[in-house]
């Protein structure tokens, strides 16, 4: 019996995923049509997925298989990677489509899902391996997670769940949640997606760190002065307005894609590759992160709103105007925060994380700012002190990394300025990534759970961010700030208390 | 204040003809005047450097197409040989030029510089000499051969002490000695050699080893009764044949005697098409990989007990040259299986069991 397969030497794609059944539930919102089925449709272009291959979009309007595989069919026509579509590759998917019509409370609806799939399983040899997908608002989760239990969809190690953001709206919440879905699915069934992690970049991170011998020695409170993250959004809440009200900029973005970026960046070097062995750094990490009091919030963040303003050229409303949105909100729309991680790599050194809707442009960035060379050789000469160096990793747009150091101005005086060298993924490898929902799905059908977020990550996340939500419910109201800009004024005397600024991205 | 001209046509791949010698200071002055000009939001990337052997007009305006539509995804320093050796008069003329693209996000021209030298006659010897001090330091170096190189033995064996890496493409040879192909690669340890003709095979040997991932299929590898491999008559079609019953040989252990026992090649009359059809039977079972006609797709089916037979229909991988260097230059480890295999297909020529000619097995 060959223990492996011999053909696989040298071969540097991936092999393909068992045959499965990915089932869907929000088959007909806006990111199975946007993200979920163009990148299946992406998969199957390039060869990875497997021929015994199902798709079943669970949702509550009626409709045919046939209505249902026009409807994606138009979706992946607009929004595939590989486009003009090739109908061969689309017709292959499309006959492993199907639509189950159903309501998430009705438990009959569940029962006829396991008869559909059984079928399935008989005639694609998916042989029982299922990817529940839930593209659904967060508070249904645990009906969906029930149901599946109770029609016993949920009792192989083959069946697994892909949970979306957000991942409870508090440390109780979030841990209800996780009692919720551990109570029918094992945790190792169970793989919460968080789409940053699907980023090219954000996987470079660990490249960059651990394969570059010299970053590493320099990652460390004697070298680094603080660390800033940041997120900034030109949108504003776009017609989610109902959704964000409740959620608000900490919840939405920080405590989740924001966090992951902060345990990529500090965390300890793992042992190895392994899924659980990343996990578990990270959350060593995050364990290590002091949690702000409630009565502390004050020292340690700032929170804003947007007013009107104007961005592009373009006047846009104020937070409060938007639709769905209570006209008397306090909901952050802006945030600034200080963390500090209490290990023995980072004592001292802060980390600042900054995100906002409605800022000047849209960038996703970590800017690691080292200390000031001593002043005793230039210093006494130079009209303008020197600039310390920050190496720039930039998630988007224009991926790439830069680092600012310190050169002569050709001449007879000695005249330093800073310089920047820049890497950016389009110049040098091309812009030909994989989306990031295409490798998490790949990864996920291959039962690969290295990008996807633990359950103790997502509580632990939570436990610094609790303080923060309970100080917020008693202090004053966000600070507003108007469109178009870099956030409330009280954020820059926030970081200029310690004697730091904010980075112009 | 420079004078923006030359750099204008330079960025827009207008041809500056320069001393050979004088070739890295022209360059240094002209990105030194994009870095100065108002306008110049201009990034300077190189990977690697490549350096593409041609022995005509055409095939160096093939080359330099190629390189400008190649360095979107992999930007480098082109040095690109034009080398007419038969010619009556010795020359050697050097011209630079620049291939720039917009990259994603920040609207900034991404540009490389792309040096041609054209030689004639004598001066070809001096080919060597004059890309040498060309290469841009600390990076690796692809000698990029388009034809033969075993008909330039001497060039090739003064050039390849350069290079990190060889690619060509024997699908493109009039006929492929594999007995001098295999001494050369195999005999070579520092520089590692891609062949455009296995590159091509990759889509079929990912099929292939797709099939025999799950272990109720893989059992039926050691259980193998024959391979039926058909190919058009295209270019290089019989030699890509052998070569991809060759890597099944030789990842299976299989002497040569198996190898002509087992695997049969057929030509079928299709002057453009490479690989057709696949069909590995096994005591249990039936693979089959089949190019569908008229379509850019293959569809695979297996027909084993109490295993998936639904067929799965695939699009092919792109065969253009861009897109076969651009598969190469991704990844530059040494390829050890097309070394086993170009070995296994050399010994199975020599022993007089399969043939390149097309009318099939001796």
């Amino acid at each position: 019996m060959l223990e492996t397969n011999p053909l696989r030497a040298g071969i540097v794609a991936r092999s393909s995923p068992d045959p499965c059944a990915v089932v869907i539930f929000g088959a007909t919102g806006d990111l199975t049509g946007r993200k979920l089925l163009p990148a299946l449709y992406n998969l199957a272009h390039e060869g990875q997925l497997p021929g015994g291959f199902a798709i079943v979009g669970f949702g509550r309007r009626a409709k045919s298989h046939d209505e249902f595989r026009a409807e994606l069919r138009r979706d992946v026509e607009q929004h595939a990677r590989f486009l003009p579509m090739n109908p061969a590759v689309w017709d292959g998917l499309a006959q492993g489509l199907y639509y189950q019509q159903g309501d998430y409370t009705n438990a009959a609806d569940f029962t006829a899902l396991g008869k559909l799939l059984a079928q399935i399983d008989r005639e694609r040899g998916t042989d029982g391996n299922r990817l529940f997908y839930m593209a659904t608002p967060p508070g249904q989760f645990p009906q969906i997670v029930q149901q599946l239990g109770t029609a016993g969809l949920a009792n192989s190690a083959a069946q697994r769940v892909i949970v979306e953001k957000p991942f409870g709206r508090s440390l109780d919440t979030a841990r209800e949640l996780n009692r919720t879905i551990t109570g029918v699915f094992d945790e190792r069934q169970v793989l919460r997606i968080d789409h940053y992690l699907g980023k090219e970049t954000v996987q470079n991170i660990l490249v960059l760190r651990f394969a570059n011998e010299i970053f590493e020695h320099l990652w460390n409170e004697k070298y680094v002065d603080h660390v800033q993250i940041t997120v900034a959004e030109t949108l504003g809440v776009e017609g989610r307005g109902g959704y964000y009200d409740q959620a608000g900029a900490l919840r939405d973005m920080v405590q989740n894609h924001m966090m992951q970026l902060l345990a990529l960046i500090a965390m300890e070097p793992p042992t190895s590759l392994e899924a659980e062995v990343i996990r578990d750094e990270k959350v060593k990490l995050l364990r290590a992160v002091r949690p702000i009091p409630a009565d502390h919030v004050a020292q340690y963040t700032v929170r804003g709103q947007y007013a009107a303003g104007s961005l592009a050229g373009k006047s846009v409303a104020g937070y409060r105007q938007e639709k769905d949105v209570a006209p008397d909100s306090r909901t952050d729309t802006f945030v600034a925060l200080k963390l500090y991680i209490d290990n023995w790599r980072w004592s001292g050194v802060p980390f600042f994380l900054r995100h906002g809707k409605r800022l000047p442009k849209r960038v996703a960035e970590i800017a690691v700012q080292f200390k000031a060379p001593p002043a005793v050789l230039f210093g006494a000469d130079l009209a303008a002190p020197l600039q310390t160096n920050v190496l720039v990793i930039r998630i988007q747009p224009d991926e790439g990394i830069s680092i600012r150091m310190n050169a002569k101005v050709p001449g007879t005086i000695l005249n330093i300025q800073p310089v920047k060298m820049d890497f950016r993924y389009g110049g040098s490898f091309g812009a030909r990534s994989p989306d990031a929902y295409e490798r998490l799905l790949y990864d996920a059908l291959c039962g690969d759970s290295t990008l996807f977020i633990r359950g103790d990550e997502a509580e632990r996340s939570w436990v610094i961010m609790d303080g923060v939500l309970q100080g917020w419910q008693t202090a004053p109201a966000p600070f507003p700030y108007e469109a178009g800009t870099w956030g409330p004024a009280e954020a820059d005397a926030f970081i200029e208390r310690d004697g730091r600024q904010w980075r112009r991205p | 204040m420079p004078d923006a001209a030359p750099l204008e046509s330079f960025a827009a791949g207008v041809e500056t003809a320069v001393d050979v010698a004088q070739v890295e200071r022209q360059l240094t002055e002209l990105w030194q005047m994009a870095a100065e000009s108002e306008s110049g939001a201009v990034t300077r990337a190189s990977l690697f450097n490549l350096v593409a052997y041609t022995e005509s007009e055409e095939s160096r305006d093939r080359a330099t197409a190629i390189i400008s539509e190649l360095t979107s995804r992999h930007p480098c320093r082109a040095i690109v040989l034009c080398a007419r050796p038969d010619a009556a008069r010795a020359g050697l003329i050097a011209s630079i030029t620049a291939h720039c693209h917009l990259a994603g996000g920040g609207g900034k021209q991404v540009c490389c510089e792309q040096i041609s030298i054209a030689a004639a006659g004598a001066g070809v010897s001096q080919l060597p000499g004059a890309v040498l001090p060309l290469l841009e330091a600390d990076l690796p170096t692809v000698l990029w051969w388009r034809g033969n190189f075993l008909t330039r033995a001497e060039l090739f064996r003064r050039l390849v002490t350069v290079a990190d890496r060889v690619i060509f493409d024997t699908s493109k040879w009039t006929t492929v000695p594999v007995a001098e192909l295999a001494d050369l690669v195999l005999g070579q340890r520092r520089c590692r050699f891609a062949d455009l003709s296995w590159t091509r095979l990759a889509f079929w040997q990912r099929l292939t080893a797709d099939f025999f991932d799950p272990p109720a299929c893989r059992q039926e590898l050691a259980r193998l009764e024959s391979v039926e491999i058909v190919h058009g008559n295209g270019p290089g079609a019989r030699w890509r044949a052998l070569l991809y019953g060759s890597w099944l040989g030789c990842r299976l252990d299989w002497s040569i005697d198996t190898m002509a026992r087992r695997m049969q090649l057929h030509a079928r009359p299709d002057r453009e098409a490479g690989l057709l059809t696949i069909c590995l039977k096994s005591a249990g079972g039936e693979f089959v990989i089949q190019k569908e006609p008229g379509q850019q797709t293959a569809c695979n089916r297996v027909r084993l007990p109490h295993v998936c037979e639904l067929p799965r229909r695939r699009a092919l991988w792109p065969t253009d040259d861009v897109s076969l260097l651009s598969q190469e230059l991704d990844h530059p480890g040494r390829h050890t299986v097309y070394e086993r295999a170009l070995a296994l297909a050399n010994q199975c020529c020599s022993a007089g069991k399969f043939s390149l000619e097309c009318a099939a097995r001796v």
